[in-house]
């Protein structure tokens, strides 16, 4: 379906042509070029093609529709956005990759549009026989795709540019030996641990999507998409990523951008004869043709670029989404050894072999306790993603994960120093994220409610307070609001309930209370300073350092 | 509808590329360019430090694929120490000086399109070479190895930004093979004329990533890496402009039109021999070399191989210190917190005692066992110990493997009671009386189940 031609070869002193600034018209025929007749293999290999790039490009999930609808653009959410941004095919199966067994490698919903085109591909060919170009559709599936191409990948870029996409190890993570890690956790850190070189990969994948949206451009976008995100394919099969499908969709789009260049490149390169570019350009007589081509293109870059950074940015100072973004107790910060450990008033001496005793302890910076402990657990092996809001369910700092780090969720009391500590694994026979949503949202809330009741205590339910408002004023969002609300229901985790002290100026803290088993616990952590081989960050998200503590 | 975007347009300039630039006479600025450029890359190409041959010569061990990766990672060194731009420097004050005499004694040519094409043809030749030199270390996956079960059983947060880079690729074979096929494949390209350009396309994306990741992993090859981009660089300007003219400005575009006169025919196979002589170096014997270094196994970890049958991690049940008995402790900074024993002869130990970091961050492949840095590079967390067992099997001589770290040598009886256990006893490096009893720890990996079982099924570990 090439519409491109390369003309004979002139001999060198005569001059061969003149163009005009957008000249891809090759002299005698300026004004009008005759269109010509594509090949019968062409027309016949476009009609398949033009409905599968629909297909693949343009949403067909409801739930897309759903969210466009449900966006509440005055206080938006980066999540609003990067969903209209990414989607994927999906007719009656779900997407590959981290949900389930996936058919055909997760690849199953491009062979169902494959079959629908090539039926739509046959019904056109029996009834279109006689004509002998489509350079329009042509055109303007090329728009579709780069466009769907652009915005698909600005949308994962950003999330690199803004690194939050692979965050810097938490120091529990920096104390997990390397062996206790998948290879999909291990490729991950690697990236987490140099934001300046995420923001790098980050800007090369928005700059593929930028260049995507003006057609002088298009070839070099989709040269540098194929590139990179064909490497990226390669990786998600390598370190078992679960993208793969979604990055070769990138790939496929590219591939079909460069097809309409290709022959030129291989002319003039390869071939060395002189090679003229004829691409059809549509023209926009009309003015309210004109207009709206215009408000599309300001609009996608209006809400994909510049509301996009806006969001992002927010999202990268206050609510980093991969990583907790409520404040940790600040006076606990830090890695801790174990000095003393009484179970039920027993005192039990360090052991690495042990399966009880606590090894090392670690309080982040966010709301998160670890403790390592010589004995199997359930372990969560998804990549800790998703759009999590509630930050119990942030979980890339226990995801792909082993080695017997526990990993907590806390809500701290500042009042009583009490901590109420509940694990990021669920313990549940259906250990994942992501199980079938409660039907009915009011009736989860109300069992929520009464779960945490016979658990907190209202007064210090009370101090603790809703974790809707506990990021900056400037990141909440209509979708924060929503999504809290809708994580908030009744499942099944480990629960301890210990008060803290600080002692010695903060080098130890002794933590009291009842852990998972009911058995009354008391332990003395002293603080280790450590340094690390590995280069601290020097761009983190989240703020966790300035406002603080409440009394 | 009509075809044209906006007639409107009507400032029909004349088309600059009918008129080919290789053709016309250069301005005098082209030329005085050029010959900076020239002799630019001719320094920076052809060895001309007797160093180079000296070395050659000298630590030659007959074609063995280190020689030929040594070959290929020439640049031109004036300054000891980790190579840095005042390199660049040296090189550009040389080609300014020359440049000006030669501007000064020849003027009268009009063009230098015959020694561009030679500059290119030297340039495109040095990249593939660089390209290969690498390429079939990653295709036969060994420049990043698979981790060694003491770096399996390191903290995360203990290891080198560079040392995450290199093990991080090295759990992937699979991998590293693609990412040296994509090497190869450019190198290959950048053979054939017509392809070079996509061969230095091809190449800025890669070196260029390479070149960010020495950089921000705190590699040691960020010059290197910045010198092969530079050439690719260069090849591809030769075409930059006809490509840019095709694909961005989407005006006619003039291929190449020169072309080589070799009128003689010892010239033209002189060519062929050149070429076919290079192919078979760095294609050929060095794909066949590297291809049975990878059957004998990593290069980066020592070769004697270790104890039969004890390979593993070992919990320290008991030590014993000047006859004391020192019970487990996270804080000791000489009592041993476990130890891995590798398939090879080293013994590494996990302690509080802060290790002295050794860092080597380029490549660099050594023939001997005590030059395999590779374990303990970039490595805290545990120390590192080549042991050699005696005649009789009753002894063994532990020595220190960081060279940091000092002359740290152990002499210990050994005993082995059960398949699991192991008994060490004697003295250590300051003469004290040790008694270790090892035993063996079943530890799983979540790296290695994960992969047998894959991510989904969810495991219990």
């Amino acid at each position: 379906m090439s519409t491109t031609s390369f003309v004979a070869q002139p001999t060198p002193t005569v001059p061969v042509a003149t163009a005009d600034r957008s000249g891809y018209a090759p002299p005698p025929a300026k004004a009008t070029p005759a269109r010509r007749p594509w090949k019968p293999w062409q027309r016949v290999l476009f009609r398949v093609a033009f409905p599968f790039f629909i297909l693949m490009s343009l949403p067909s999930d409801l739930g897309w529709y759903k969210n466009l609808a449900s966006i509440d653009w005055l206080h938006g959410h980066y999540r609003d956005v990067y969903d209209l941004a990414r989607f994927s095919p999906s007719f009656f199966l779900k997407g590959g990759g981290e949900g389930g067994a996936p058919a055909l490698l997760g690849y199953g919903n491009w062979f169902i549009a494959l079959g629908l085109a090539l039926l739509i591909g046959l019904v056109w060919t029996l009834l279109a026989r006689k004509r002998e170009e489509y350079e329009v559709l042509y055109y303007w599936l090329r728009v579709i795709v780069r466009f769907r191409a652009g915005i698909g990948i600005i949308g994962f870029g950003f999330t690199k540019v803004f690194p939050t996409q692979m965050p810097y190890p938490s120091i529990g993570l920096l104390n997990s030996d390397f062996g206790d890690m998948t290879a999909q956790k291990i490729f991950w850190l690697q990236i987490g641990i140099v934001p300046w070189y995420q923001v790098f990969t980050g800007v090369v994948e928005l700059l593929a999507g930028v260049l995507l949206f003006f057609r002088r451009t298009t070839f070099l976008g989709a040269a540098l998409l194929l590139g990179a995100l064909g490497d990226i394919v390669f990786v998600n099969f390598a370190y078992d990523g679960g993208v793969h499908v979604y990055s070769s969709y990138f790939v496929l789009l590219a591939a079909f951008l460069l097809v309409q260049d290709v022959p030129n490149l291989y002319n003039l390169l390869i071939r060395e004869r002189y090679t003229v570019p004829y691409h059809y350009y549509p023209r926009f007589k009309e003015t309210w043709l004109r207009f709206t081509r215009l408000g599309l293109k300001v609009a996608t870059i209006g809400i994909f670029l510049v509301y996009l950074t806006y969001l992002e940015y927010l999202n990268f100072t206050f609510d980093p989404y991969k990583q907790p973004a409520q404040k940790g107790v600040a006076e606990l910060r830090g890695l801790y050894n174990v000095a003393e450990f009484r179970l039920n008033g027993r005192v039990l001496p360090y052991s690495p072999l042990d399966s009880v005793r606590w090894q090392q302890a670690t309080f982040e910076k966010w709301t998160s306790f670890t403790y390592k402990v010589n004995r199997a657990h359930q372990l969560d092996l998804s990549n800790g993603g998703g759009s999590p809001m509630r930050d119990i369910n942030r979980t890339f700092e226990t995801t792909g994960l082993a080695g017997g780090q526990r990993v907590f969720y806390y809500d701290a009391d500042p009042q009583t120093h009490t901590l109420y500590l509940q694990s990021k694994v669920l313990t549940g026979k259906a250990g994942r994220r992501g199980q079938a949503r409660a039907k009915l949202e009011d009736n989860a809330q109300v069992r929520y409610r009464a779960s945490l009741a016979s658990w907190i205590p209202a007064d210090a339910q009370a101090r603790i307070g809703d974790e809707t408002h506990a990021i900056h004023p400037a990141a909440w969002s209509t979708r924060r609001e929503r999504g809290i609300k809708t994580e908030q229901k009744p499942e099944q985790r480990d629960r301890m309930t210990l008060t803290y002290r600080t002692t010695d100026g903060g080098r130890h803290v002794v933590l009291r209370g009842l852990i998972e088993q009911k058995d009354s616990l008391y332990v003395v952590l002293s603080r280790v300073d450590r340094t690390y081989t590995l280069s601290e960050s020097a761009l983190s998200a989240g703020q966790y350092e300035t406002v603080e503590q409440p009394r | 509808m009509p075809a044209t975007l906006s007639p409107a347009v009507t400032v029909s300039a004349p088309l600059h590329a009918a008129t080919p630039a290789t053709e016309a006479p250069w301005s005098g600025f082209t030329k005085g360019l050029f010959r900076f450029v020239f002799l630019y890359f001719v320094l920076q190409i052809v060895p001309l430090d007797w160093h180079y041959y000296y070395d050659l010569a000298v630590n030659w061990s007959g074609f063995s694929f280190g020689d030929i990766f040594r070959l290929a990672h020439y640049s031109p060194r004036f300054f000891d120490g980790p190579d840095t731009f005042a390199n660049w420097a040296v090189v550009a004050a040389l080609a300014a000086v020359g440049a000006a005499a030669w501007s000064w004694v020849g003027k009268s040519r009009p063009d230098y399109a015959t020694l561009y094409y030679w500059l290119r043809v030297l340039v495109r030749y040095r990249l593939a070479a660089g390209l290969l030199g690498y390429g079939f270390l990653k295709l036969f996956p060994m420049q990043a190895p698979l981790p060694s079960l003491s770096l399996l059983n390191t903290h995360y947060g203990e290891l080198s930004d560079w040392k995450i880079f290199s093990l991080s690729l090295g759990i992937v074979p699979s991998y590293q093979s693609f990412l040296g096929l994509v090497e190869i494949l450019s190198a290959v390209l950048l053979l054939g004329r017509r392809t070079a350009s996509i061969g230095a396309f091809l190449s800025i994306s890669f070196l260029g990533n390479v070149f960010l990741s020495n950089l921000a992993y705190e590699g040691g090859e960020y010059v290197y890496s910045f010198y092969l981009l530079a050439l690719a660089l260069v090849v591809l300007w030769y075409d930059a402009r006809r490509v840019n003219d095709l694909l961005t400005l989407e005006r006619p575009a003039v291929p190449n039109r020169f072309r080589l006169a070799l009128p003689a025919g010892w010239q033209r196979a002189a060519r062929r021999t050149l070429k076919g002589g290079f192919v078979l170096l760095f294609v050929g014997l060095y794909g066949v070399k590297t291809y049975a270094a990878y059957q004998r196994g990593p290069y980066h970890y020592p070769q004697t191989p270790g104890l039969p049958n004890a390979a593993g991690l070992y919990n320290v049940r008991e030590f014993r210190l000047a006859g004391q008995l020192r019970p487990y402790s996270a804080t000791d900074p000489e009592r041993w917190q476990d130890v891995v024993l590798e398939q090879w002869n080293t013994l590494s130990v996990r302690s509080a005692r802060p290790v002295v970091l050794y860092h080597s961050t380029t490549e660099s492949i050594h023939s001997q066992d005590p030059a395999r840095s590779y374990e303990f590079a970039g490595s805290g967390g545990r120390h590192y110990y080549a042991y050699q067992l005696s005649p009789d099997g009753q002894t063994l001589t532990l020595r220190n493997r960081n060279p940091l770290e000092g002359t740290d040598t152990l002499t210990l009886r050994l005993t082995r009671p059960t398949a699991r256990t192991l008994t060490l006893t004697g003295t250590d490096a300051q003469g004290r009386d040790l008694q270790v009893v090892l035993e063996k720890r079943d530890k799983k990996y979540l790296l290695e189940e994960a992969t047998k079982t894959g991510r989904r099924g969810g495991l219990k570990l």
